[in-house]
């Protein structure tokens, strides 16, 4: 018994750091062995186990008392250094945040389920005409149910408000636009929602000619009605007309889009007079494909399958109904995945996900080579210290310790410094109010498990980086160490060594970062510019819908006929014009042209034209000039084209592709049945976000464009948006008040919508594309400022490692400028050919993405040839890198040689 | 040097520990052996907590190592001696004080029940 509690009492005192074994071992063993003869012998068995209490508790309160110790010396030890902590915080708080912010969005968007929706994974989505999405609807092999949806879509509504139980009470009638959904009846059963209050809608009730009915979301109730109890039942005015609400719906329930999130949910069995999306009768076009047709797969069938069985489906549609053109094109459904927060199809999934961890890799990767870096460079200016100390007689294991301990405090500065710049960033993104007409929720919170991952492998890094360095240099040999000082690293220094090995690939992995991310931002430039003359701030676009405002065909044309010339009278009008969609609005080239031969030649047929139908004087006001023939003018307004060609003008890519080099004035173009003739020529005005021919081709911003005029038939017949009237004003005067008054004494119950800028329309249309611009230009800038902070610290430290060399040099003779070169010449290799690797790396990068996607394609494609790119991105690298190292190389060539010396 | 209000009040462990070498300089076993005789047996460092005292003695500066050994014959040449400082003298002249203090506050009050 007595010989066990000694073994045991020795072992645990044998365990005891280093440093107090040294001191005190030999008193607590010899004490320890005289109280246990005593103990035994006095007190018996309980007083043993006593003795060993003690000793095991004490154990580990010495050690944290030394982790105390060693906390604190780090603690000081950064404080001297304030360049190597900053570098190291910097980097890992700045590799951390961002990876984290750009990684949770990404994951927010993509990869996270829609809120609320029961099994996500089963929902598919495609676009259709509503007649199409009922014969899809129908194969209930393939689904167990379907849903259409149109929006998001404005309402404005109003509610009485009885007492207090509205926000801001008091009675009186409130009017508020919000957006929604407008919805066949199954939708809510095939997401899988149920109300929390009443009834979600059903076929059986909600017929067409039924009373009108809407369902809220949760927060409308909570926001807009106060989460009145009473609201179910309650009636509110959608768009002028009375409706009911049925029902509310469960918490974070923001329909099946949620990035743009729908407050309101109106069955499409609503009258027109409420929902004015439905004129024109939506319901049974076959040709309008504007639904979104979300379906629920039938269990063992996948989406590829559903996709496959739904072509045959269409083309039959298209063959029982259409005319004939249409199937020779082989229309294709596209399924895309319906039950996330955006939906995105799955083969772009791998190549979207690519992207972000080729990214958020590169720039975890710069900030662990940052730390790797300086951490190597410290290690070796540390190397007589540690030598000092194991000489003295501190233990290895102890001194390996201590130089972690202040790796993991760096490590875990910087971690914390992440994570909050990481949520500082997020909030930032949040108050950004994106400018759309439609409101999209950006939802950036850090994800948590991004931001586990980042920290982890951050602060993996700074340890690991941290424990390498401790490891080699305390294993030196103690009398050369001390006898050469600091000089024996010098041989490292040309020698292809570690750390020029991680130089040269931080600076490839900042190249690469920064050309991946500016391929981006300059293909999103030049997809996202519009070339006018003038500040499109200065011109206002109006939409105006006399129809739906009560008119009849011939009184909307006559309307329109004067409009012009009434806006003009306006203070600070300059120019007015018309037109049936904004300009420089997405365009789609789904029409085929027949370019008629002259006499003698065959006709030439080409796919894939946009048209556009404009007013009179509308390039001028434009301030775009003819390149051949006129423009527009009132009297083609009155053109009836049933019986005569109809005047059209071409842009020049139209031309080309019809006529050649020809000269096409006068010639003749004929669409199915109508036949038009060229009058004029103008340049390729671009369209951003553009495509040609099916929905998922890329996005090009020049399309061949057919111009046509408005007649009197569109705007007996507006479209959903109105026709645009656009107003071109002089610089800095308010006409929109003179524009009011004019359009008030034509009539006051003309309603103007949608009164915006130009300027803003093009933001409306791009801001998905600014968004991105911003996000990739800020990655590139962030991996930049990381890479030049990581190359300073480690030239700075190299150089200055190298005084007594350096002293010796300027001693022996060497010039200023010779000594500044030597320095200069040995960072610029390494800067190179780091570049060279970067360069080949960013562009191949680039080339595999856009290889394996018709996203990034076209930007990568556009931004590839690039020279500003090209050449600049590498150039403005090479030469920041050089500036971080000259500075701490001319203050070596300031280096006294007698001072250099005697220091070491 | 720090204030003497700082160690105030000791730890029962300190105080033992200053108490024993109050009088000569005395070694670590010593030490627990005179606590022991001192309280009766009640009180006994446990060797782990003797020494990790000691060493936080010394860091805070009231005990040092004594240099001067006991005559030869007495002199156990493995062991070290330590000794109080002049900060350590203070320090327990201050707690033996604000001990006695704290004495005659109890007696004060039993005097005033007496009456």
């Amino acid at each position: 018994m007595k010989r066990l509690a000694m073994r045991i009492y020795r072992r645990l005192a044998l365990a005891f750091p280093h440093e107090f074994q040294m001191i005190y071992g030999a008193d607590v063993m010899d004490v320890g062995q005289e109280a246990i003869d005593d103990l035994w012998a006095q007190h018996g068995f309980v007083d043993l186990l006593r003795l060993l209490a003690d000793i095991a508790v004490r154990l580990p309160i010495e050690y944290l008392s030394e982790l105390r110790q060693d906390l604190a010396y780090a603690f000081r030890t950064l404080l001297k250094a304030p360049g190597f902590a900053a570098v190291g915080i910097l980097s890992l708080a700045l590799g951390i945040g961002i990876a984290t912010v750009w990684s949770s969005e990404f994951i927010n968007l993509i990869l996270r389920d829609m809120p609320g929706a029961k099994n996500p994974d089963r929902l598919v989505l495609t676009k259709s005409s509503y007649p199409y999405f009922e014969r899809f609807r129908d194969q209930r092999s393939l689904f167990t149910g379907g849903a259409a949806y149109l929006g998001p879509i404005p309402f404005n509504i109003s509610f009485q408000s009885s007492g207090a139980s509205f926000k801001g009470g008091g009675g009186g009638t409130k009017t508020e636009r919000v957006f929604g959904h407008l919805v066949s009846p199954e939708y809510f059963s095939v997401i899988g929602v149920s109300a929390s209050r009443g009834r979600t809608f059903d076929a059986q009730i909600d017929k067409p000619g039924s009373a009108p009915v809407v369902f809220i979301s949760d927060r409308f109730w909570q926001e807009r009605m106060n989460a009145d109890p009473d609201a179910v039942g309650r009636t509110i005015h959608v768009n002028g007309q009375p409706a009911t609400i049925v029902g509310i719906g469960p918490r974070d329930f923001l329909g099946a889009t949620p990035i743009a999130p729908a407050e309101m949910f109106v069955p499409v069995t609503s009258p027109i007079a409420m929902v004015p999306e439905l004129a024109g009768d939506m319901i049974h076009k076959r040709d309008a494909k504007d639904f979104n047709a979300l379906f629920r797969l039938a269990p063992g069938v996948t989406l590829k399958s559903a996709e496959a069985a739904l072509d045959t489906v269409t083309r039959n549609l298209d063959d029982e109904t259409l005319d004939p053109a249409r199937h020779a094109k082989g229309r294709r459904i596209t399924l895309l995945p319906g039950g996330k927060m955006a939906p995105v199809p799955s083969e772009a999934l791998p190549v979207v996900l690519g992207m972000m961890m080729l990214l958020t890799g590169l720039i975890i990767g710069i900030a662990c080579m940052n730390l790797a870096n300086i951490q190597l460079a410290r290690a070796t200016a540390r190397r007589r210290e540690v030598a000092i100390r194991l000489s003295v007689g501190a233990s290895r294991f102890r001194l390996i310790r201590q130089l972690l301990t202040e790796s993991v405090l760096l490590a875990s500065a910087g971690g914390c410094a992440g994570v909050l710049l990481a949520y500082w960033a997020a909030s930032g993104f949040k108050r950004i109010k994106v400018p759309v007409s439609v409101p999209v929720e950006l939802n950036v919170t850090p994800d948590w498990h991004a931001l586990m991952i980042a920290v982890a492998i951050s602060v993996a890094a700074g340890i690991g980086f941290g424990l390498a360095p401790a490891l080699t240099s305390t294993r030196t040999d103690l009398a050369s160490t001390l006898k050469e000082g600091a000089l024996q690293q010098l041989r490292g220094y040309r020698r292809f060594g570690l750390r020029n090995l991680i130089m040269v690939a931080q600076v490839a992995g900042s190249l690469m970062l920064l050309l991946v991310a500016g391929f981006l931002v300059i293909g999103n430039q030049t997809a996202n510019k519009i070339d006018v003359g003038f500040n499109p701030l200065n011109m206002i676009l109006i939409s105006l819908d006399p129809v739906r405002d009560g008119y009849s065909a011939q009184r909307a044309a006559n309307l329109f006929e004067h409009l012009p010339e009434r806006l003009q009278r306006a203070a600070g009008v300059q120019q007015v014009t018309l037109a049936d969609a904004p300009p420089f609005s997405p365009l789609v080239g789904t029409s085929t042209l027949t370019a008629l031969s002259k006499p003698g030649g065959a006709d030439q047929v080409v796919q894939g034209f946009a048209k556009e139908i404009i007013g009179a004087a509308y390039f001028s006001a434009l301030s775009v000039k003819m390149v051949e023939g006129r423009e527009f003018n009132e009297r083609d307004q009155n053109i009836d084209g049933k019986n005569t060609a109809l005047p059209v003008v071409l842009n020049q890519s139209a031309a080309r592709e019809l006529f050649g080099n020809a000269d096409p004035i006068e010639r003749r173009i004929a669409e199915s049945s109508r036949a038009y003739e060229v009058v004029g020529l103008v340049k390729d005005l671009s369209a951003p976000l553009s495509s040609r021919g099916s929905d998922d081709g890329p996005e090009i911003p020049v399309i061949p464009t057919v111009y046509l005029p408005l007649t009197r038939s569109d705007f007996a017949r507006p479209p959903i948006e109105g026709i645009i009237v656009m107003v071109r004003t002089s610089q800095g005067t308010d006409a929109l008040a003179g524009i009011r008054r004019e359009l008030a004494a034509l009539d006051p119950n003309l309603v103007m919508f949608n009164v915006r800028t130009l300027a803003e329309e093009v933001d409306r249309n791009t801001v998905m594309k600014t968004i991105s611009t911003i996000v990739y230009g800020g990655i590139g800038s962030f991996g930049l400022i990381l890479a030049i902070i990581g190359l300073a610290g480690v030239t700075a430290y190299s150089v200055a490692r190298r005084r007594r060399e350096i002293g010796i040099r300027i001693a022996l003779g060497a010039r200023k400028g010779q000594v500044l070169r030597m320095v200069m010449r040995e960072g610029g290799t390494l800067v190179i050919a780091g570049s060279a690797l970067g360069f080949l790396g960013g562009v191949g990068a680039a080339r595999a993405l856009s290889a394996a996607s018709s996203v990034f394609g076209p930007s990568f494609v556009e931004a590839s040839h690039d020279p500003l790119l090209l050449i600049g991105a590498p150039l403005l690298l090479a030469s920041l890198a050089m500036f971080a190292c000259y500075v701490p190389a001319r203050r070596c060539a300031k280096i006294d040689p007698m001072i250099a010396l005697r220091q070491e | 040097m720090p204030k003497v209000e700082t160690f105030l009040p000791l730890k029962t462990t300190w105080f033992h520990i200053m108490l024993s070498l109050a009088g000569e300089d005395q070694h670590g076993y010593g030490i627990m052996q005179e606590v022991l005789d001192r309280t009766g047996g009640k009180v006994r460092l446990w060797p782990a907590t003797l020494y990790g005292s000691l060493k936080r003695l010394i860091e805070a500066g009231l005990i040092e190592e004594s240099g001067d050994r006991p005559k030869p014959a007495l002199d156990d040449a493995r062991r070290r001696y330590y000794r109080l400082t002049r900060l350590g003298r203070r320090v327990l002249d201050a707690e033996s004080e604000r001990l006695q203090e704290l004495v005659r506050i109890l007696q004060v009050k039993r005097g005033l029940e007496a009456l």
